[in-house]
């Protein structure tokens, strides 16, 4: 088989990656090599700013694509070997496949505290959060172990179980906010406060092709991922106790409390936490070297993922990455940084398929303005997040302020000021500013005379840079 | 800033008339001449409590009033006649938006300011009209409505459905219209209702910062957030039957797109940088101005020419966008009412800008002159018989549209002698703002701003459903009494109200 273009991986990056090349090469050969029989297609794009969208993710059978995109054709089997100079692609099935310009996205794996337990899992692709719901059903207590954006949106979906969240840090959710920030969601995590609109909870019923079995995982959920699966326990005792600044030093299937747990789970401060199972929601790995490389080697960063330069090639010729399973290696933007997150699998994956199709007719490829500066919009609790630029003032040491503005149970708003020109904000509930700040932040426009006056509840300064 | 109570600031304020306030020299320091803005009884009430509160200590702090921010503009190197601010005038970055003011092209001092401009460059509206009736549509408005959602990208993220390259984006930078008349996007004709036939022909793309263009590059053919938005409205009354029909309008009813969007982050990037190359240029040739955010240049500066050009690059990638929309729109009506945009009648009425300087020629003191005209937040309104005005409307004057915000009417206007005379050919562009609103902050909710909407019996296509309140109407300088007030005011003449059925929001 050949093609001009071949993606490895039915992920958010692959699927974006296909959507570009399509949209600026309609009769574009283009194979897509999947290890599982769906992909994810982006959909309900709702733009926010100019740079920032809040998207779903939907699952959809493969030949979802090949309706989408007519020239595109799907090889369901997994690659296992490339030759960058012989410009192949072997897959397990033995099946060879011609490429002239080659992207991986393939992805990345949750890092698991233990691996080869049933009772400890992670929870990346729709298999793994099907057994969520199928193990929650009779659970009465689990942990969550894990600070980032798949726990915090757990701990906040998971009702009807009493759960312990392990994490390492002194303010829960630091992956993405501050402990001011915390300290706001603290009310809702001990009372979920859904509004009805919101507990719809949508049960999908998942039919799981020959995939299953193998040991391929499927792609990376999409955002909203919780909205499609029950997360609602029998049990109706909800509870939630954080363990701060702990990891998990063993696990264990015995405990002394004689209550005989499926698992017991010893932590660094000395605790035993016996509990039905383990969620492990520690960050993944990105899945750089599953599949052989034949005449070369791949360049990897220290976090494992396969070096791309500013045009997501990597080291090897005709070869991009895009999404989880690359690093982003070039001298980035001031306000942007790499983090494995939906929103830029999905910026790569587009970028990557221009950069394919520009450089297959040797035309200059402007890199993308989606990473002059970090953009993130996501629902914790709740609330509506959004994050840009460097949110948490990200590589500024100690040379900035913070301008602040919360109003309980309603916003809380974040600037970070430096310079006198705002670096990054914060942005949680309905704020009406998330364009004003892309703005500032892009513009770096002096606004100090303006002093805490910028977020004077009374004024309304929406239109105020227009 | 002076310092005065605010029964002494009134003192500096004089009523001309029922609908126009005089602004003296030394309200603010320096003015060269007088202000002026247009008010009727509600509005002046907003513009003078708006003063009032910004003389409580501490109240406002960095943001001025708009009264202020026009008597500042009146201080600027080389302006004739008025600083002028229409009825929806508000606080802005450096120029209220709602102010325009002449600078005199023979004036070796005078200046050009980006702040006069705005940051989204050429924000504008566009109306399309149709040769449908709320009878063809009412029943389908929601598979309209849909269909326009489907077929405009709504902000960015989605990708403009036009593909753009590097290459592409140079060109249109340069050649406006003709671009997406070349591309096949627009018909001829279209351009003949623009301002400037859709190209500002000073344009220089190499005026214009890599930056910028990164900027813009992913961002054509797509509507924008915050106030953009394209709706689908009936007309709801014709003031002027004869200049209607001049624009294609012959009846109640009759149903009209129109599209509001600019430059977006391209223009925000052109005034940006401009701004920073301006600071330079004041500390060089000594130029003093009562405040920072009125950073400017001498219009013959190497700064100045620069910016004009950029500004012209940045106008003319706002016309691109609204005709990218335009047969994007063409193509959703001609879809669902099975028939070409032709046999629709799908025509553009009229172009205006709203963000936007521009070398024109006034009279000024009994002399022609040749001016800078710095329009922000404000339209063009040329009388009968100007030469810049196309053939079709050589009779009533030039069509001025002015977009009201979601769930409230726009209103089509028309130039008069009198606006020439007065303001420099300008009148509104919309509604506006009072600066201080945590009144309207307070007695909004969301639920009941939708609900209203709803019993008017438009269908609301929100992105992001907050955006719906921050339009709302009651936070807004109601666009009756500003388009009411340049009536009055004999600086416009209404000539058709249109009503929205459907809104598409960025």
């Amino acid at each position: 088989m050949e093609a001009v273009y071949v993606i490895i991986g039915g992920g958010i990056a692959g699927i974006s990656c296909i959507e570009a090349i399509s949209l600026l090469d309609e009769s574009a050969s283009i194979i897509l090599i999947s290890a599982t029989p769906f992909v994810k297609a982006v959909t309900h794009i709702n733009p926010l700013t100019k740079m920032l969208a809040e998207f779903s993710v939907e699952e959809k059978p493969f030949d979802y694509i090949s309706s989408m995109f007519p020239s595109v054709n799907v090889v369901i089997d997994s690659a296992i070997k490339i030759d960058p100079v012989q410009r192949t692609v072997t897959t397990s099935t033995n099946k060879i496949v011609n490429y002239q310009k080659l992207c991986i996205c393939t992805g990345a794996s949750p890092k698991m505290i233990a691996t080869d337990c049933d009772h400890v899992f992670g929870i990346r692709d729709i298999d793994s959060a099907k057994q969520l719901e199928e193990k929650l059903k009779d659970a009465k207590r689990i942990m969550v172990v894990g600070n980032g954006g798949i726990a915090t949106e757990l701990i906040y979906e998971i009702e009807g179980v009493e759960i312990i969240w392990a994490i390492k840090d002194k303010h829960i959710s630091a992956t993405f906010i501050d402990p001011g920030a915390a300290e706001f969601f603290q009310d809702r995590l001990v009372q979920k406060d859904k509004d009805a609109a919101a507990t719809v909870v949508k049960t999908v019923k998942y039919t799981v092709g020959e995939g299953e079995g193998t040991k391929c995982t499927g792609a990376a959920l999409g955002p909203h991922w919780h909205d499609r699966i029950n997360l609602i326990a029998k049990n109706n005792a909800s509870k939630i106790t954080v363990e701060y600044e702990v990891e998990v030093s063993r696990v264990k299937f015995h405990g002394e409390d004689g209550e005989n747990w499926p698992v017991y789970v010893e932590l660094t401060n000395g605790k035993t936490v016996g509990c039905n199972f383990v969620v492990s929601a520690t960050g993944v790995i990105p899945n750089s070297e599953t599949i052989s490389i034949v005449n070369g080697t791949f360049d990897l960063a220290e976090d494992k993922g396969i070096k791309v330069n500013s045009l997501m090639e990597t080291n090897l010729p005709n070869i991009y990455a895009a999404g989880d399973v690359c690093s982003a290696s070039w001298p980035t933007a001031c306000h942007w940084f790499q983090m494995r997150l939906w929103t830029q699998a999905r910026q790569m994956g587009s970028y990557a398929g221009r950069c394919m199709v520009e450089s297959k007719r040797g035309e200059e490829t402007i890199v993308d303005f989606c990473f002059e500066m970090f953009t993130h919009v996501t629902r914790f609790f709740g609330y509506k997040v959004i994050l840009l630029g460097l949110f948490n003032a990200q590589n500024l040491d100690r040379n900035y302020e913070l301008l602040l503005r919360v109003t309980k149970k309603n916003e809380y708003i974040k600037l970070v000021v430096s310079d006198g020109k705002i670096q990054g904000a914060v942005l949680i509930g309905d704020t009406d500013l998330e364009e004003m700040c892309e703005n500032l932040i892009l513009n770096q426009l002096n606004v100090s005379e303006f002093g805490e006056d910028l977020l004077n509840p009374d004024i309304d300064i929406e239109d105020y840079f227009d | 800033m002076v310092v005065r109570s605010y029964n002494d600031e009134l003192k500096y304020l004089e009523k001309i008339n029922s609908y126009c306030w005089r602004i003296k020299k030394g309200f603010q320091p320096n003015m060269k001449v007088e202000g002026v803005f247009y008010v009727n009884d509600a509005l002046e009430k907003l513009m003078l409590e708006e003063l009032r509160n910004s003389c409580r200590p501490g109240m406002v702090g960095g943001f001025l009033p708009g009264v202020k921010q026009i008597a500042n503009v009146a201080a600027l190197p080389g302006i004739v006649g008025r600083s002028v601010g229409l009825p929806d005038v508000h606080s802005g970055y450096g120029f209220a938006i709602g102010n325009m003011a002449a600078f005199d092209m023979s004036d070796p001092e005078a200046v050009v300011s980006p702040g006069g401009v705005g940051f989204d460059i050429n924000c504008g509206v566009r109306l399309l009209r149709t040769n449908l009736t709320a009878k063809d549509v009412l029943p389908i408005k929601e598979q309209l409505a849909q269909s326009l959602f489907d077929h405009i990208p709504v902000g960015v993220g989605s990708k403009g459905i036009i593909p753009m390259n590097a290459r592409d984006l140079e060109e249109a930078l340069e050649m406006g219209m003709d671009w997406s008349l070349r591309e096949g996007y627009i018909w001829a004709e279209d351009k003949e209702h623009c301002e400037e036939y859709g190209r500002m022909l000073n344009a220089d793309p190499s005026k214009v910062s890599l930056r910028a263009k990164k900027r813009g590059l992913p961002q054509l053919g797509t509507l924008g957030a915050g106030n953009h938005y394209a709706e689908i409205q009936i007309v709801d009354e014709i003031y002027d039957k004869w200049a209607a029909s001049k624009m294609g309008i012959e009846e109640k009813g009759q149903v009209c797109v129109m599209i509001h969007s600019g430059s977006r982050g391209f223009g925000h990037q052109v005034a940006t940088d401009a701004l920073v190359q301006m600071e330079k240029a004041m500390k060089r040739d000594k130029i003093e101005v009562n405040d920072k955010q009125l950073a400017c240049a001498r219009i013959n500066s190497a700064e100045g020419q620069d910016y004009l050009k950029g500004m012209a690059a940045a106008a003319n990638f706002a016309w691109v966008n609204r005709s990218s929309m335009t047969f994007l729109c063409r193509q959703a009506f001609a879809k669902q009412f099975k028939m070409s945009p032709d046999d629709l009648d799908m025509h553009v009425i009229y172009d205006v800008s709203h963000n936007i300087a521009k070398i024109e020629e006034h009279m000024v003191d009994g002399k022609q002159k040749t001016l800078l005209v710095h329009r922000k937040g404000s339209t063009r309104a040329f009388p009968p018989h100007h030469p810049l005005i196309p053939v079709d409307y050589q009779l009533t004057g030039q069509p001025v549209l002015i977009g009201g915000t979601m769930g409230t009417c726009s209103y089509v206007l028309t130039g008069t002698e009198e606006g020439m005379k007065e303001t420099f050919g300008s009148t509104c562009h919309g509604a506006g703002r009072a600066l201080s609103r945590a009144k309207s902050r307070r007695n909004l909710d969301y639920t009941t701003v939708l609900k209203k909407l709803e019993e008017q019996g438009i269908s609301i296509r929100v992105a992001s459903p907050k955006l719906v309140m921050e339009e709302a109407p009651e936070s807004y300088k109601n666009v009756t009494d500003v388009v009411n007030t340049c009536h009055a005011a004999g600086i416009s003449k209404k000539t058709v109200k249109l009503v929205p059925i459907a809104v598409i929001k960025g």
